[in-house]
């Protein structure tokens, strides 16, 4: 009898504990997602007096929604290209190769993450003003290559380095020029790697403010750009719709790049 | 001959990286540091002088802020790591890894709705706790810290539960031999044997705190600011690049110490990798 209450007590302890951790970890979220609904909510309602499809319409409709939409898809899509095709043998040099001054190197390429980058944003929207690349597609793709590179470079260094030596020494052996060997061992088995830096360069290129705000606002404005705007100016509804349209592909990629990533690598960013 | 080509291809390898990193990443650093110093055509510390005597409170409340996100955030990536490293609950796994890649302003908004005044926390909290009236906790530090907790914890529990796990499991069980408790094992044998991920966890967290725009515009209160806000505030309203970049430099400056032994244990681990 005592065995089975204390196991009741133990039940509840959890439950209690499950939607603590609910409370905390998915609240915020259901917040925004009741207000992409809402037409008219008042306090003390817990729900909208009136909702509404119209803001969520607006994603699927020509207007400043769909357009901040569509450029920030190209912004991340051609950033990805840039990165990753920069990224690729760097990331081999680094992980197969000896290098002059390879200690000085290694500190430039991990700095990035280590002091604040938002001064550098700034000069860079400073420097981009004089050349009339401010307000300009190309500006914030130039910006986000450079502050992605950073990462998607050392999750592929990672990925070429757990490929084991032998594989790449047998050919070379059987007479494989090095470049042959790399296309057609090294690459093909880093691909996972490759796919996994892409899809992390992608999210945060889709989601990246600072840059996107110094160097595009007020000209052309991204999706968060356009978020932020929205929130800022208490237009809760849209705000909230762009949030949950960015953060979609966030959590559905997140199970499918979590484990290539270093969190020692990947840290540095955000905003 | 062949080591000095190997340099040479390797060399040519990172170089497309290296070009885009010096005139997109130095050279606009170079150029904050330079502006920082300059004022009209002349040098000096001027804009030091005004940073620091228009935003002195702000520097504090900016150390003291990005401090206590980061001890809260190391004591909750502890406890949920160390709670993970005994026992396996797929719930707690997910859910610690949820926040992981949602964008810091998409987060700032979701906070700021969820802790207003009338917002999802206090809705829910009122009718449970059967009050009439909570106070919100977004424009307070208080509602600040709480959002980056809530992001910096998964990366922090990420690296900190990697330190556990990869940790033999021989030292854990000589301890509970002698019957220690779970909790005296966290702290006696677990926290020391990881120091060092858990110093780099500390160094990351403090860091992308003192250096986020995003959360603080958010979910901060109007007054005192973090220094990215002002940062901010100097290029839009006043197109003052001086005392902007003077801020930036400052915040290089308080990280500088943490930033040097992060970069000398991450090369310390590469250089490990690669042997």
């Amino acid at each position: 009898m005592s065995v089975r209450r204390f196991s009741i007590l133990k039940l509840t302890l959890k439950v209690v504990l499950v939607f603590i951790i609910l409370m905390l970890v998915v609240g915020p979220f259901v917040g925004i997602a009741i207000w992409s609904f809402a037409r008219v909510w008042y306090w003390p309602s817990p729900i909208p007096q009136e909702l509404t499809l119209r803001y969520w319409s607006e994603v699927f409709r020509q207007g400043r929604v769909l357009d901040s939409l569509i450029l920030s898809l190209k912004i991340a899509l051609l950033t990805v290209g840039f990165s990753i095709a920069i990224a690729i043998p760097a990331a081999y040099a680094f992980a197969r190769y000896r290098l002059p001054a390879e200690r000085i190197l290694l500190f430039l390429f991990l700095m990035p993450q280590a002091f604040p980058q938002l001064p550098v944003f700034i000069n860079l929207a400073r420097i981009f003003g004089k050349m009339g690349l401010r307000g300009n597609m190309w500006g914030i793709v130039m910006a986000h290559t450079m502050a992605s590179l950073v990462f998607s470079l050392w999750i592929i260094t990672a990925t070429f380095k757990s490929i084991p030596l032998e594989l790449e020494q047998a050919a070379q052996n059987l007479g494989a020029s090095r470049w042959r060997v790399f296309w057609t061992i090294t690459f093909p088995l880093g691909i996972p790697g490759v796919i996994a830096g892409a899809i992390h360069v992608f999210l945060w290129s889709m989601g990246e403010f600072n840059a996107a705000f110094f160097i595009g606002a007020p000209f052309i404005q991204t999706a968060p750009v356009l978020m932020y705007t929205a929130s800022a100016g208490y237009n809760m509804q849209i705000a909230s719709v762009i949030a949950i349209v960015l953060m979609i592909p966030s959590l559905l990629f997140m199970f499918v790049i979590e484990r290539f990533l270093k969190a020692e690598y990947i840290a540095g960013i955000g905003g | 001959m062949k080591r000095r080509r190997e340099l040479f291809v390797g060399f040519l390898l990172i170089l497309p990286a290296l070009i885009v990193l010096g005139a997109l990443y130095v050279y606009p650093l170079i150029l904050s540091v330079y502006t920082s110093f300059t004022v009209g055509e002349k040098y000096g510390l001027a804009n030091y002088a005004k940073a620091f005597d228009i935003y002195w409170r702000d520097i504090v409340y900016s150390v003291l802020i990005s401090f206590v996100t980061t001890v809260v955030t190391l004591f909750a990536s502890v406890v949920v790591s160390g709670y993970l490293r005994f026992r396996n609950w797929k719930f707690l796994e997910l859910m610690y890894k949820l926040p992981l890649f949602i964008p810091f302003l998409i987060v700032g908004h979701a906070m700021r709705v969820f802790l207003a005044p009338h917002g999802t926390l206090n809705n829910l909290l009122t009718r449970i706790l059967r009050i009439e009236e909570l106070p919100g906790l977004s424009r307070s530090w208080i509602g600040l810290v709480w959002a980056f907790v809530w992001i910096m914890t998964p990366y922090a529990t990420l690296i900190v539960l990697g330190a556990f796990r990869s940790l033999d499991s021989a030292y854990i069980e000589a301890a509970q031999n002698v019957g220690a408790s779970k909790w005296k094992i966290i702290i006696d044998v677990l926290i020391p044997m990881c120091r060092p991920s858990i110093m780099v966890a500390f160094i990351l967290t403090f860091v992308r705190t003192i250096s986020s725009l995003t959360i603080p515009i958010m979910v901060g209160p109007a007054s005192p600011n973090m220094i990215t806000v002002n940062m901010m505030f100097r290029v839009n309203y006043f197109n003052d690049w001086g005392t902007a970049n003077a801020l930036g430099v400052i915040s290089y400056l308080i990280v500088m110490v943490f930033a040097i032994y992060y970069l000398k244990f991450m090369a310390a681990e590469r250089g490990g990798i690669k042997a």
